[in-house]
């Protein structure tokens, strides 16, 4: 009984750690500009929306040094943009067609979790449809990955699905028929490095995507 | 298309100053962080920008797992969220899960009417307007738009709650392990999270954290 009160009074303690740092935060953001708040409480019209891993060392926002409503955030399992799935369609779509962001930017990271579990021959029950998706990448590159060996492979596998992803972005009828409009949003495919805490830019190339996915995917009537 | 490209630009640099900062103050920042993650808390939040879970909790990298999506929603049919919901309680074994909903939530705005979103949006906020027409006589009776629309938010965090209290990796580590779930508000225009009290354990002493509990 003694413990369980132990483990409740550190619980509390680690949850009352959030309130307490979300209290000074607003104080500081007041100290520094007064009005900063009144200002967000109008709306929001960011240039960016952000689709990471859940990651909890990928914070997008830290990572990229934007403040409170600059960039609209998804994120998944392995940053996923999946044909089928509400969740992340109606993501882009509000960011797209409603916030009319400028740039889509699709953000991986090196030893991500839900990639390693997709190469991986084991059961994982629920999220196996989830992963899946990752395994269909490794697919469409299996010759290019199955000459790379163990980290060099996990990399490349992680690099990859982000391209596919970008690409899947690009398929949507909302960002097809707002770029044939505004010439926007531009789809951006970038990985995260724990290594030295860099993005790296893998130069998807959005126009060329577009035009190789409108022989089959043209969605713009 | 110049200012198109130098939104991207300060995204860049930012990040740089980032890596900079953080290898300053700590070279073994990242060296740490690429070990692997192990966060207490699974943050279920909104997609809206104004609402950085990191920077406004004051956390740093590597203490919350995160999913965004709009309205903080959790639909039992949706894999995407319950994926992460898995991956966060099966696998990472997260103390906490957290559902924070927001003042001024666009998509709870939305659900206090009926146009026409698109097919997405609108299957995606359908459950959000079912909401709106069960309660339909606690919202008529509040004073204007903002506060429907914050009671509407409010209402679906608790829903959020109610579906993700059925995940099967959910059920298991609340009873094995004392996961807990909370509802949270955040108020935009005050900067400040809010704990919503779950009206249907009060007083059960079923575990749930409360600011009071000693």
């Amino acid at each position: 009984m003694a413990e369980q009160q132990e483990v409740q009074k550190y619980l509390q303690q680690s949850h009352d750690k959030i309130f307490e740092s979300n209290k000074k935060w607003a104080e500081e953001q007041k100290a520094k500009n007064p009005q900063f708040f009144d200002e967000l409480q109008k709306g929001q019209s960011p240039d960016y929306l952000w689709i990471g891993c859940s990651d909890s060392r990928i914070p997008a926002e830290a990572i990229t040094g934007l403040g409170p409503g600059e960039m609209f955030i998804h994120r998944n399992i392995a940053n996923l943009v999946c044909n089928v799935d509400l969740n992340v369609m109606s993501v882009v779509n509000y960011a797209v067609r409603h916030l009319k962001v400028k740039h889509i930017v699709v953000c991986g990271h090196y030893g991500c979790g839900g990639v390693k579990a997709a190469m991986t021959p084991q059961d994982l029950g629920l999220l196996n449809p989830w992963l899946r998706n990752i395994r269909d990448v490794y697919r469409l590159h299996e010759k290019e990955l199955d000459a790379l060996e163990g980290e060099a492979r996990y990399d490349r596998l992680v690099e990859l699905n982000v391209v596919e992803q970008c690409r899947n972005i690009i398929k949507t009828a909302a960002v097809q028929q707002s770029y044939a409009e505004n010439e926007f949003p531009i789809v951006h495919g970038w990985v995260f490095g724990f290594k030295d805490g860099l993005l790296k830019d893998l130069k998807v190339d959005h126009e060329a995507i577009l035009k190789d996915i409108q022989k089959i995917y043209n969605l713009t009537n | 298309m110049a200012t198109a490209m130098d939104a991207l630009d300060r995204i860049v640099e930012g990040n740089r100053i980032y890596a900079q900062k953080t290898a300053a103050k700590d070279p073994n920042a990242f060296l740490e962080l690429s070990k692997g993650q192990a966060p207490e808390i699974l943050w279920i939040g909104c997609a809206d920008s104004r609402i950085p879970e990191t920077t406004i909790c004051h956390s740093r990298p590597g203490e919350l797992f995160v999913h965004r999506n709009i309205a903080n929603c959790v639909h039992a049919d949706d894999m995407n969220a319950a994926s992460v919901v898995e991956y966060a309680v099966a696998h990472l074994k997260v103390k906490r899960i957290v559902v924070c909903g927001h003042s001024k939530c666009g998509g709870a705005i939305a659900s206090l009417g009926d146009a026409d979103l698109g097919t997405t949006l609108n299957t995606w906020l359908h459950p959000a307007r079912e909401l709106r027409r069960r309660h339909k006589a606690e919202l008529d009776a509040l004073p204007d738009d903002d506060v429907r629309a914050l009671r509407l938010a409010e209402l679906n965090v608790h829903q959020s709650i109610d579906v993700l209290r059925q995940h099967p990796a959910v059920k298991k580590a609340v009873g094995d392990r004392g996961l807990t779930v909370h509802g949270l508000i955040y108020d935009i225009g005050a900067g400040q999270l809010r704990l919503l009290e779950d009206a249907a354990a009060r007083g059960k002493g079923n575990g749930l954290w409360s600011p009071n509990r000693h």
